[in-house]
């Protein structure tokens, strides 16, 4: 595809993704978009580590949930003393203006997405020295413990959980609002990773998930690419987390903050159904995943999760290289070009050249 | 151009398919049927208490329909209720919450189970003017926001155990010792309905002087609490005090037995639900048990007569004794017959009114809500299992059996 073509492309999911809250009968399915955009951002973010890198971190969530609560409790401190949220959370009593509230999400969102690059740039220095299934295992295990964690912190509402301020009548409804809020957070994700994928920072992270001690032997520092990848999967799933939590509203330290059973394995999943080291794999996989889930829970009510297994069961064995990567496969001269002309290039390169 | 044309693929599905995979909106009131909508925990650690809460919504349906279902504006009109299931996760409920309003048009809402999922679920009923009725959210935190829309037909969280503290004070004043010289132990789940218990126990303790020995928090999906029977054997506490939904009962109940701990006073909620006598038998005995209804108390209604008519009626339906669980959420059904019938219209602003003014006796208790919506004419009793019944035996004016305690050693059962 040229690069008329491309920008074609771009604008049109642009102008579609824009012209959704505007066509009256998708009104009623807002918030469920706002969920896919969520979706989106945890597949895309995921694969920084997991796709383009090779480094399965099932620990990702912890900034997610980092950003959430730190989100929160901005948006609580700014205005409200922790006795006095407490009682008023919720209700009428903390109503609080537009500004106040945007003033509080941006601020909130800002402290809670650098925390995120903090904690990346200190877990990093300490755990991505580890490789393979370690890190894996590694990670697994800060979910876990954060979880725990935030359940004890009586500060930040411990298990009693933390309710988050709600969007004023003035910013309109919460479908509108929190789609194009999430819609936004997704583009730029994706424009930056695009970017960063484009020049040497994406080379050098393929270099590593290709042969590390390779990679290492050129004079590549490792670690430090792998840090700096983390810290930027996690600072935007920290922003993410933050408006998430006033969508939810409630933010249970478990289920809703530090879900590593739902998102936190979902972001894996959605990776690879789409087809992880790819740009669009883990946009295409979310979308999949995310109305195939939609479906299984309105029309196989009780049943969705066997479903949802089996659906993974069959995308593992029969599309190991996920969507993308299939259609790849099968088509490469049209799918490699139109998904990924750079990266399908540099690959074709290195094929030649072998 | 045909081809990336073709690519257009990515962005069609989020159009297309969701025309196709969710139905258009319907009306709350389809032909001559009135449509309730709830989120439902039908799969995760709630899962026992969103099938009670389930059948008991059902029931009441069924009987109402039976009964020539619900007159509104000179009609009569079916019930039928929408359910969905949210994973006990309120990430889960919000989104259900608002699927139900905006996509399936439900303008009368029942609740969800557990106080964590109604606390994500009211804000936005809030916001839509939507109101919700429910028996399974009692975390008082709920009551204490100015919604306008949430009434709850059920007693607040801390007012659960805290008979139990009561009665301690009351055993060791007819044993001629101090309340205050009581020592209380306390292991509670970390979420919101049971830290809200936690609370009422702790404020009645205060009152009485008593000194907590032991004050743990257990997790959610409680396997194994050990830990703390271990430190009860310790510091032999005279009253043990844990809540944690179904599976913390059924956990307190089965170690409480496996290691023979002796405490002369053990105070849960949640028996009926876990069916801790069913469970373990003998072992379960002389556990105390906090129950917003018995099917023994002598309230009435005309849809299902008295209460015992009502858990006849139930286990007949669906096998087993209905735990207070279901009949609360019986309860929320016929108390949106009621304020439909009196509104006599679909206007959610009326029937909020009409919601506030419910004044009304049915087999589960009184009805009447306070202006924070909470139920204010119904109280908590306390059960405690001898001989594998429960018998109610506080507060003294529904009080059917003597209390035994202190409880028999293991050694003497």
């Amino acid at each position: 595809m040229n690069g008329g073509g491309k920008i074609a492309l771009y604008l049109g999911l642009a102008v579609a993704a824009l012209l959704v809250p505007q066509v009256p009968f998708l009104q009623p399915y807002l918030i469920q978009f706002a969920f896919l955009w969520v979706m989106i951002l945890f597949a895309m973010t995921w694969d920084v580590m997991g796709g383009q890198m090779g480094y399965n971190s099932f620990g990702n969530i912890v900034f997610f949930g980092v950003g959430m609560y730190a989100t929160a409790v901005v948006q609580r401190d700014l205005y409200f003393t922790v006795e006095e949220y407490a009682n008023v959370a919720g209700g009428e009593q903390a109503a609080l203006t537009p500004a106040e509230y945007l003033t509080g999400l941006a601020l909130g969102m800002g402290i809670g997405g650098m925390l995120a690059v903090l904690i990346a740039a200190v877990l990093g220095s300490g755990i991505l020295g580890l490789r393979g299934h370690y890190f894996a295992i590694c990670t697994l295990g800060l979910g876990i413990a954060a979880g725990e964690l935030a359940s004890g912190w009586d500060y930040i509402g411990a298990g009693s959980g933390l309710v988050t301020p709600l969007l004023p009548d003035a910013l309109g409804e919460r479908g509108p609002f929190f789609y194009y809020v999430f819609l936004v957070l997704a583009v730029i994700t994706f424009l930056v990773l695009k970017r960063l994928y484009a020049g040497q920072f994406g080379l050098a992270i393929n270099a590593i998930r290709d042969d590390e001690d390779k990679a290492d032997a050129l004079g590549l520092h490792a670690t430090r690419y792998k840090t700096v990848a983390w810290c930027v999967s996690g600072f935007f799933l920290a922003l993410a987390g933050g408006v998430f939590g006033n969508l939810v509203i409630f933010i249970d330290p478990t289920d809703v903050a530090f879900a590593g059973p739902t998102f936190g394995v979902w972001m894996v999943l959605m990776a690879i159904l789409g087809g992880k080291g790819t740009l669009w794999g883990p946009v295409i996989g979310a979308t999949v995943f995310h109305l195939t889930q939609e479906f299984f829970w309105t029309y196989l009510f009780g049943w969705q999760r066997v479903a949802l297994g089996l659906l993974i069961v069959v995308v593992v064995v029969f599309f190991p290289l996920g969507i993308v990567g299939w259609l790849r496969e099968r088509w490469p001269q049209r799918f490699g070009e139109m998904v990924d002309e750079d990266a399908r290039r540099v690959q074709v390169s290195l094929e030649g050249e072998r | 151009m045909y081809r990336y044309l073709k690519s257009a693929f990515v962005a069609l599905p989020s159009a297309a398919l969701a025309m196709s995979l969710f139905g258009t909106a319907q009306a709350k009131v389809e032909g001559d049927t009135i449509v309730l909508g709830a989120a439902l925990s039908f799969t995760g650690k709630y899962k026992t208490n969103g099938k009670h809460t389930k059948n008991g919504y059902e029931l009441a349906v069924k009987r109402v329909n039976e009964m020539g279902g619900v007159k509104v504006g000179g009609k009569n009109y079916e019930l039928k209720v929408v359910y969905y299931d949210d994973e006990s996760t309120p990430a889960r409920g919000a989104q259900l919450v608002e699927r139900l309003i905006k996509q399936d048009g439900i303008q009368f809402m029942l609740g969800p189970y557990s106080s964590g999922l109604t606390k994500a679920m009211a804000p936005v009923t809030e916001k839509y003017k939507i109101p919700m009725v429910e028996g399974n959210g009692a975390s008082r935190s709920l009551f204490n926001k100015g919604y306008k829309y949430l009434f709850a037909v059920l007693s607040t969280s801390e007012q659960y155990l805290a008979e139990a503290i009561n009665l301690a004070a009351e055993q060791a004043k007819a044993a001629g010792k101090d309340p205050g010289t009581l020592k209380l132990a306390l292991a509670v789940e970390n979420d919101p309905f049971s830290q809200d218990i936690r609370a009422g126990v702790l404020d009645d303790a205060k009152k009485h002087g008593m000194k907590v020995v032991i004050d743990d928090k257990l997790p959610k999906e409680l396997n194994d609490m050990t830990v703390t029977l271990t430190k009860v054997k310790a510091l032999k506490p005279d009253v043990l005090v844990v809540s944690g939904h179904s599976k913390g009962a059924a956990t307190a109940v089965r170690q409480m037995m496996e290691q023979k701990v002796e405490v002369p006073m053990f105070a849960i909620t949640h028996c009926e639900a876990a069916d801790v006598v069913g469970k373990f038998g003998p072992g379960a005995d002389y556990t105390l048990c906090a129950t917003q209804w018995a099917e023994t108390m002598t309230y009435e209604d005309d849809y299902f007569g008295s209460a015992s008519d009502y858990a006849k009626l139930f286990e007949k339906e669906y096998g087993y004794v209905p735990p207070y669980q279901a009949a609360e959420s019986t309860a929320s059904v016929l108390v949106w017959v009621d304020a439909l019938q009196r509104a006599s219209s679909f206007d959610t602003a009326k029937l909020r009114d009409a919601l506030s003014a419910t004044d009304m006796r049915t087999f589960y208790g009184n009805v009447k809500f306070d202006e924070t919506g909470k139920n204010i004419a119904k109280p908590m009793v306390l059960r405690q299992i001898q001989g594998g019944q429960y018998k109610v035996v506080a507060p003294t004016k529904w009080a059917s059996d003597k209390l035994v305690h202190p409880r028999p050693k293991w050694s003497e059962r």
